[in-house]
């Protein structure tokens, strides 16, 4: 229960919340912290603060703080890889990475959890490269004070598989790259995929342990796929011949490898002709010559979260969809930009 | 009790479709029925312990009644006609009670839960079956307190309306200044110009032998003449 008294009765008492100046351009935080006994020094502050009033507050059995409700919510949320302080600040936790990797956000859990009346949690895009120590998502109850069991109920949603925000870790990928293509194989052009690849990989903290070159043969493909992995590459990155013309044999030399699972064709612009494909567990990853010219692609929404060990298939390509447009800015600011951020 | 999707299918084709609202009834009896803690209400140990409170005639209504095994002759299930989609579960033996309530916002969630599927019925049946408990249903603890005259069980009391003369069952009757009442006669009907009629073949009997021979005997009679 909520009593509200006069400003003027309030010195001795304790704040019942934390209390919010905001200076702008300067300042916004906590004026005043919860527990804070009102002083008569203190009440030409809080009334230059817009408060004439503050309340008291007496809790029910089944009525609960807004502070105690983020402590179970944010316990709710967290899953592994991410952690948080009991301490909040104007009834909201933060919830931080303990670990560099690729944040998970449990997309539908959020919504659900979101849905129930009087409590919130906003997370950054799902499928961001995060780094140890960085803030993923925030929670707070919206009242002061409310009923207990919605909070329950928003936690237990929260709390399915494993919470809403957790943080994979990416392993050290040892990759293979086969470069293919008769212009390069017999040197009438240089290559320039290697070092692009090489880079993108190194960035992720994996290496390119092997490179071969290929020509436009199906069979030598084939022979470069399965020798990569024979010397223990976990990773196959494939660049050139995924079009459609007659000379684009990749796609071939892959199905010929043993790939059991192929699948051809992402939702993202650049990177339509995108392919991977599974031999046992090791993913092979078909990059079209889109990787040449842009700095950005498929490639870099799908390889951190392959080396974070989600199975790409299918409905992970197609659901790139939604957001999955470059604008092709002149100057390209991915990650901070639209681009693979809808799913 | 048989798994959800044996449930389903058995639900569905007593009902005659499969919808999203047979889903969340299946799971909404499914639920009900582990909070008051009886594994088979259908068995004959248990579905004497068993009271379901309906609140809406819909789908759901249907796929609680049938997973649960109410009947509404057994006096196992009640219609309380509210619109809302929630049904009571009570175990009489423990007196425990647990409402069921579904929630609106699982109908918003359905395209978060099963974005692969664009038309709306088939894309909320899908996601009905994947939302966890707690997105598709709010419970509340409840107390029932039920009357003596709503419990299964034989007649417990008969009483004529003073009025029309129709008996009346159960203590549903109604005392008006004094009299007693069938409730058509104290609160109105759904129905109007009421008018007693006779309609054809009226001694149709589902034993029809004496009736067929009877028959045949005057027939042959009027041949004879």
């Amino acid at each position: 229960m909520i009593k509200t008294i006069k400003l003027k009765d309030a010195v001795g008492m304790k704040l019942a919340h934390d209390i919010t100046e905001i200076r702008p351009g300067e300042f916004k935080g906590a004026a005043f912290r919860k527990g804070h006994t009102v002083c008569n020094e203190d009440l030409c502050r809080l009334q230059k603060l817009g408060k004439n009033h503050l309340y008291l507050i007496d809790l029910e059995a089944d009525e609960i703080h807004e502070n105690e409700a983020a402590a179970i919510m944010a316990e709710a949320l967290a899953g592994n890889g991410v952690v948080w302080k009991n301490e909040p600040r104007e009834g909201k936790i933060g919830l931080k990475a303990d670990r560099d990797g690729l944040l998970m956000v449990n997309v539908s859990a959020l919504a659900a959890f979101n849905m129930v009346e009087e409590v919130m949690c906003a997370t950054l895009h799902n499928h961001t490269m995060v780094k140890a120590g960085e803030l993923v998502a925030a929670t707070r109850a919206i009242p002061l004070v409310m009923k207990r069991a919605p909070i329950e109920r928003a936690a237990a949603i929260a709390g399915q598989n494993g919470g809403v925000v957790s943080v994979r870790p990416l392993r050290k990928g040892k990759a293979g790259l086969i470069i293919t293509g008769n212009e390069v194989y017999h040197g009438l052009i240089e290559d320039r995929f290697a070092p692009i690849l090489i880079r993108k990989l190194t960035d992720l903290g994996s290496e390119a342990d092997r490179i071969s070159f290929a020509p436009d043969d199906t069979e030598i493909i084939r022979q470069a796929i399965c020798t990569h992995i024979e010397r223990g590459c976990d990773l196959i990155l494939l660049s050139g011949g995924m079009s459609v013309d007659p000379d684009d044999v990749t796609r071939k030399g892959i199905r010929l490898a043993g790939a059991d699972e192929i699948h051809y064709g992402a939702a993202a612009l650049p990177g339509a002709m995108f392919l991977v494909a599974y031999i046992g567990k090791v993913p092979l990853i078909g990059v079209p010559a889109c990787g040449l010219h842009h700095r950005t692609t498929v490639l870099d929404l799908v390889l951190p979260r392959i080396l974070a060990g989600e199975k790409i298939g299918k409905k992970e390509l197609a659901f790139l969809g939604h957001g999955g447009l470059c604008q092709d800015c002149p100057e390209c600011t991915y990650p901070h930009c639209a681009f693979g951020k809808g799913n | 009790m048989q798994d959800f999707d044996t449930l389903l299918k058995n639900s569905a084709e007593a009902h005659g479709h499969l919808c999203p609202g047979q889903v969340v009834g299946v799971r909404m009896a499914m639920l009900g029925c582990r909070l008051i803690d009886l594994d088979e209400p259908t068995s004959h140990k248990q579905i004497k312990k068993l009271i379901v409170y309906v609140e809406m005639d819909r789908c759901t209504g249907d796929a609680v009644a049938y997973v649960t095994g109410v009947k509404l002759g057994r006096r196992s299930l009640k219609f309380m006609d509210y619109g809302i989609m929630a049904a009571t579960f009570v175990n009489l033996e423990t007196n425990n009670a647990f409402r069921v309530i579904s929630t609106e916002e699982a109908r918003d969630l359905a395209p978060v839960y099963a974005p692969e599927i664009p038309e709306k019925y088939p894309q909320q049946l899908e996601a009905y079956k994947r939302m966890p408990d707690s997105v598709l249903f709010r419970v509340q603890k409840v107390r029932v307190d039920m009357s003596e005259y709503d419990m299964p069980g034989p007649t417990r009391k008969k009483v004529s309306c003073s009025r029309c003369g129709q008996m009346v069952r159960d203590n549903r009757e109604v005392l008006q200044n004094g009299h007693i009442l069938c409730k058509p006669c104290a609160q109105g009907v759904y129905f109007s110009e009421a008018e007693e009629i006779t309609w054809p073949n009226m001694n149709w009997t589902p034993v029809q032998k004496e009736q067929q021979l009877f028959d045949a005997t005057k027939a042959l009679r009027h041949e004879g003449k």
